[in-house]
Formats: C-alpha cells, sequence, structure tokens
C-alpha cells in the first residue's frame, strides 16, 4: 500500500510543478528577462575595453602568426609578402632542423622532472613557513625575495654566472653538496649497488637546488595561502585524537591543499614553457632574427599545441586526486 | 636535602608521574615521540632554513661584494668575500654606462603609469566577468585563458606589425604608447593572469552589499567605484605590486618595441655590448670575462635596488594580500 501511495504521489507533484511553472505569469517572466539583458548588457560594458584590446592586440596577431607558420613570408620594402605553402614550415621544424626538436626534447625532459620537484619543495618550506617559531618573518622576506627578481633579466645574470663563469660561483657551491659525500654517506649505511645511480640523481637535484629554491617563490606563496585557509578546527581535532604530524600532513593538510597542487601545477608549467632564457624560446627567437618568419611561427605553434597538451594532460590526472571541500 | 629544597616542585613531578602512570602504553608512547619531536624538529628547521636562505641570498651577497671591488681583485685568487680594495667605482662607471637616472625615468614612467592602468583595466573586466551574465562569456574567458596560455613570442611579431603600421598610418614603435595602448585595454604583460585574480576575488565577495546598492539606485558603474572598489583595496594594492614588478623586469617585451628608449631591464640585458664603447670609448675592446662580472653584478644591484627598496617597505602586502585576493577562493 505505502509503495503505491508514493508512485502516486511522486508523478503528481512534478506535474503540478510543471503546471506552475507554465502558468507562471508571462509579464513577469518577460521583465525578468529585460531585466537580466541589461544585467548581461552592463556586463558587455564592463569588458568591452578589454574586448576592443584582447582583438586588436592578441587575436589578430595570434590569427596572422597561424597564417605566417602556413606561409613563406617575404619582407620587402612597406609590407610583406606571403605564398602557401602548406605544411612546409611544420614539416621543417620537426623534420629539417634539429637544433629545434633537440632542444624541444631537453625543456620538456627538463620541467618533467623539475616540476614536481618545484611543487613538493615548495609544499615543504610553505608549510615550515606556517609554523610559528622566532625568525618567521624574516624567513618568509627571504624565500618570497626570489618572487621579485625571478622574472627578470638580473636572474639571467645571476644564474649565467653561477653556472658557466664558475669563478667564486657556482662550481665551488655545489661541491658541497658534491656526489662523492653522498656516495661516501651511502657506503657509510652500507648501501653499495644504488649508491652510482642514487648519487648522479642526488648530485643532479643538487646541482639545480639553485634553479628549484629560485623558482618557487610564487608556488610557496600560494601554498602558505592554502595552509591558512585551512579551518582551526580540523587541527584541533587531529590533535584530540593524537595524530602525529606526519599523520596530519597527509590526512589534513594534503587534502587541504591538493587544489592548490593543481593551480602550482599548471603556474610552474606555464612559467617553465613562457620563460624566454628557455633554448626553445631562444630558437624561436634566432629564427625570428633571421628573419624567417615563417619557420619561426611554425615552431612557435608546435610548441604552443604541446604546452596545451601538457596541461591538460596534468589536469586531467592531477583533477582525480583532488579533494574539494565544497561539494 | 634535594627532597626538601622544593615541596612544589616535588609535587609537580609527582602529579605528572602520576598522570604518566594512568596512561596507556601507547598514550606514553605518543607523549614520549612528540617531546622528542619538538626538541629534534626546530634545530632541524633551523638548519633547513639557514642553509637555503643562504642559497637565495648567495647571488645578493656576491652582487653586493663583487660591485664595490676594484676589478683587479677579481683576478686576486685570495680575495673571496671582502674586497681589498674599497671603491664606488665601478658602480660610478656602471651608472654612465647604462645612463641610469635617465633610464630609470623612463622606467620609471613607463612602469608605474602602466602597471596603474593595467591594474584598473582588469579590475573593470575582471569584475564584468565575476558578476555579469551574458552570451558568449564562457568563450569570452575562454580568451583570457588563452591568453594566459599563449607565450608572448608566439604574438610579437605580428604584434611589431601592428604597432608598425597602427590604424594604418601611424607608427607606435618606440613610443611609450607601444606598451600603454594595451596595458590599457587589458593585454598587457600577464593581464590574463590578473583578469583570473580580480574575477576570482569579486566572485569571492558577498552580493549582498552590490544588491543594497542596487536598490538604493545606484547604477553599475557606480556600484563598481563606490561600493567593490573600496573593499578589494588590499587585492588592488597586491595585483599592482605584482604588475610593477613584472613591468619592471620584462625585457623581451620592451626589446621587440623599443629600439631607442631603453629601460632598465633592456639596459641590463645589453650591458655587455655597452661597456667598451660607454667606458673606453672603444666598442670593440676585448674585456676580460672575469673582469667583467665587476660591472655586470653592479648593473644588477642598480637595477634591483629599487625593487628591493619597494620590497622592504611593503613586503607585508606582497605576502599578506595574495592571500585575501582571489588566488585563494
Amino acid at each position: 500500500m505505502d509503495e503505491n501511495k508514493t508512485e502516486q504521489i511522486e508523478p503528481t507533484a512534478s506535474e503540478a510543478a510543471e503546471k506552475l511553472r507554465k502558468t507562471r505569469p508571462s509579464g513577469r517572466r518577460r521583465s525578468l528577462l529585460s531585466y537580466q539583458r541589461r544585467k548581461g548588457l552592463y556586463g558587455l560594458c564592463f569588458i568591452s575595453l578589454w574586448l576592443i584590446g584582447t582583438i586588436v592586440f592578441f587575436l589578430i596577431p595570434l590569427g596572422k602568426s597561424l597564417a605566417y607558420s602556413f606561409c613563406e613570408v617575404k619582407i620587402k620594402q612597406g609590407g610583406k609578402d606571403l605564398t602557401w605553402k602548406g605544411l612546409a614550415n611544420y614539416d621543417y621544424a620537426v623534420n629539417a632542423d634539429k637544433k629545434f626538436m633537440d632542444n624541444l626534447e631537453a625543456t620538456l625532459l627538463e620541467t618533467l622532472w623539475k616540476t614536481p620537484l618545484i611543487i613538493i619543495f615548495s609544499l615543504f618550506i610553505a608549510v615550515i613557513l606556517n609554523q610559528k617559531f622566532r625568525g618567521r618573518a624574516l624567513a618568509r622576506a627571504i624565500f618570497f625575495l626570489p618572487v621579485i627578481i625571478a622574472t627578470g633579466p638580473v636572474f639571467k645574470v645571476i644564474s649565467g654566472d653561477m653556472n658557466s663563469t664558475g669563478n667564486i660561483g657556482g662550481e665551488q657551491f655545489s661541491t658541497m653538496f658534491s656526489t662523492d659525500l653522498v656516495g661516501q654517506l651511502m657506503q657509510f649505511l652500507g648501501i653499495y649497488g644504488l649508491s652510482d645511480k642514487m648519487g648522479l640523481i642526488i648530485s643532479t637535484v643538487a646541482d639545480n637546488i639553485f634553479g628549484i629554491v629560485w623558482n618557487s617563490g610564487i608556488q610557496i606563496l600560494l601554498f602558505l595561502a592554502a595552509l591558512q585557509n585551512i579551518p582551526p578546527s580540523a587541527r584541533e581535532a587531529a590533535q584530540i585524537e593524537g595524530a602525529t604530524s606526519w599523520e596530519f600532513f597527509w590526512k589534513i593538510t594534503f587534502p587541504y591543499v591538493s587544489p592548490f597542487i593543481l593551480a602550482n601545477l599548471i603556474f610552474t608549467v606555464i612559467d617553465t614553457f613562457t620563460n624566454p632564457m628557455n633554448t626553445v624560446m631562444k630558437r624561436i627567437l634566432d629564427k625570428k632574427n633571421e628573419w624567417a618568419f615563417g619557420e619561426a611561427s611554425a615552431m612557435a605553434w608546435i610548441y604552443f599545441l604541446i604546452i596545451i597538451a601538457a596541461i591538460g594532460i596534468i589536469t586531467f590526472i592531477v583533477n582525480k586526486f583532488i579533494y574539494y571541500e565544497v561539494e | 636535602m634535594t627532597e626538601t629544597t622544593s615541596p612544589e616542585k616535588m609535587s609537580r613531578k609527582q602529579q605528572k608521574k602520576l598522570r604518566v602512570q594512568g596512561l596507556s602504553r601507547e598514550e606514553r608512547g605518543y607523549l614520549r615521540r612528540k617531546a622528542a619531536a619538538d626538541k629534534v624538529w626546530p634545530l632541524f628547521r633551523f638548519v633547513i632554513l639557514f642553509g637555503l636562505s643562504f642559497i637565495i641570498l648567495y647571488p645578493l651577497i656576491y652582487m653586493v661584494s663583487c660591485a664595490f671591488r676594484d676589478r683587479s681583485d677579481m683576478s686576486d685568487p685570495t680575495v673571496m668575500w671582502i674586497t681589498r680594495h674599497h671603491t664606488i667605482d665601478v658602480i660610478k662607471e656602471t651608472m654612465k654606462a647604462m645612463n641610469f637616472w635617465e633610464t630609470l625615468r623612463t622606467t620609471l614612467l613607463l612602469n608605474i603609469g602602466c602597471a596603474l592602468v593595467q591594474v584598473i583595466s582588469c579590475a573593470i573586466t575582471g569584475y564584468g566577468f565575476a558578476r555579469f551574465d551574458f552570451r558568449g562569456k564562457k568563450l569570452l574567458f575562454g580568451i583570457v585563458i588563452m591568453m594566459i596560455l599563449v607565450p608572448m613570442q608566439v604574438i610579437a611579431l605580428p604584434l611589431y606589425t601592428q604597432f608598425r603600421f597602427f590604424l594604418g598610418r601611424f607608427n607606435l614603435i618606440d613610443t611609450m604608447w607601444a606598451m600603454y595602448l594595451p596595458a590599457m585595454t587589458g593585454n598587457g604583460i600577464r593581464s590574463g593572469l590578473m583578469i583570473l585574480i580580480f574575477r576570482q576575488f569579486f566572485r569571492g565577495l558577498p552580493k549582498e552589499i552590490e544588491d543594497a546598492a542596487y536598490i538604493d539606485g545606484c547604477g553599475p558603474l557606480r556600484t563598481f567605484i563606490q561600493v567593490m572598489v573600496p573593499n578589494a583595496a588590499s587585492a588592488f594594492l597586491t595585483v599592482f605590486l605584482f604588475s610593477v614588478v613584472w613591468y619592471w623586469n620584462d625585457y623581451y617585451v620592451s626589446m621587440t618595441f623599443f629600439v631607442h628608449t631603453e629601460t632598465v631591464a633592456t639596459m641590463l640585458t645589453n650591458l655587455d655590448s655597452r661597456l667598451g664603447a660607454a667606458l673606453f670609448n672603444n666598442a670593440t675592446i676585448q674585456l676580460d670575462e672575469r673582469e667583467k662580472i665587476v660591472w655586470k653584478e653592479a648593473g644588477c644591484l642598480l637595477s634591483i635596488a629599487p625593487l628591493i627598496i619597494m620590497y622592504v617597505f611593503l613586503q607585508k602586502y606582497f605576502t599578506e594580500g595574495i592571500e585575501r585576493s582571489g588566488l585563494v577562493a
């Protein structure tokens, strides 16, 4: 009996709702729409300035560069000459230009191993900087310093000094973390077989620690912001339950900051890919300076498509592991 | 003797002993581990932070050390941090080579102006995206995301021709318009990111304050200026500061559009080639790479000094602002 009743009630309820929707006074509906339309118009007004700018300074150049990539571009007095070449430029970039492909491979590989390291490192530092201790303000100030320097030419000079001249710079510094030391530590601990491979990995990381530290300013900032958003109640609950800091990190901290891991991943990838100092960018620039605009555009587009693909893949994978509080 | 010295202390100890005895084995283990961790961790933390701070500060210390030394000191193996000859000649020479004051003036004019205009245009756009529904909004917002993703290098060249023959007849290359126009229309350096930040921020503000203004008969623009902007002051400041930094550090865009106009960043990038001509009246002079470092580091010091000064005074807004602004949402 009861089941029957509910079955009967449900359709009538939905029917009634539909009826209500249909019989809603049309006048009121129109005024609602017009209000919405008016608001939409206002919105368009708000973004109109940007829209004009985007068409002129972004979309048209973007389209043009796409067109260049399919053409042979000749510069002549007062303009350019475009002749259709089809995919020849792309073919050149992929098959003929050895340098471009090598640089591309190197950049991709570097991004692949550097990005996770930057993320882990910045999360670690953010957790530390979120604790209470004396001199925290100073430590924060120092760790955010790269934010204002790392995007500029100063960083170029600095990292150049660190890597190449080795004057008083990089080399002496990186010997502090030299392979021998790591290897010796491993031997001391009785680990022999691992030591070569591990030593190589650790020494690579140690040699690149400069780049990692200097490139994770914004990431630390974002993670810190995320950490401060963890509700105190979660912390208290964990304390009452007797969670160790290790458990606390994995069960409370990590889920809360996981959306920011995605944001930081994307930010890091974009940052490394679009950095004017990276070798692929340099190659594209060189081509441009040789007035080979067609090839340069084709390379830029290949590169851009790879960036999009990389970010798409990252988003797809990471989204599965993210915990969203609101849902 | 010891038993009678402090009965109060004894009793506390006893109390503690009693309490510990009352605990289970696991609880005791937990407390012991916690106590050990509490003692070791601060030391460990200090070592890590100190080491990493050193990595960050190392180039800066080196910069200062180099900028105030005589260039002969570069070849002196005994000189490492403290110089044998203190001098500010190198700084003076670098200033001359960079044409520093003139360049600084241009940079500031460009920098502050562009950053200001950009923040305003991005805030307006971000507000439009945050609070209004209109047809094609998703598509347009997709374009904003595209703006973040597309590297400047992809569009730099067509953009150059765009400015070279602006509206068919104006040549904007080498004028400040080439920087100001995009900034004004929300297409400056990293504008996409700023629009995104403002959109997130305005979405995070409660809708009620706006509705109240509407009911009182405020138009949307007035609501935006009088109600939303004051609420967003800290976000504005943070974004403005970042905008200043990004414009200051930019050398790629400026080098594309400027031929004779020099900013501090482009000056520094070209410092290598300018040194010979500016200091020895001989553009082809071969300087020792090692000795060149002195001027390079001095140039670095000069070009980040204004930023560092700003950072020292406004550090709070860099770090705290971002926590409150939209990125958290």
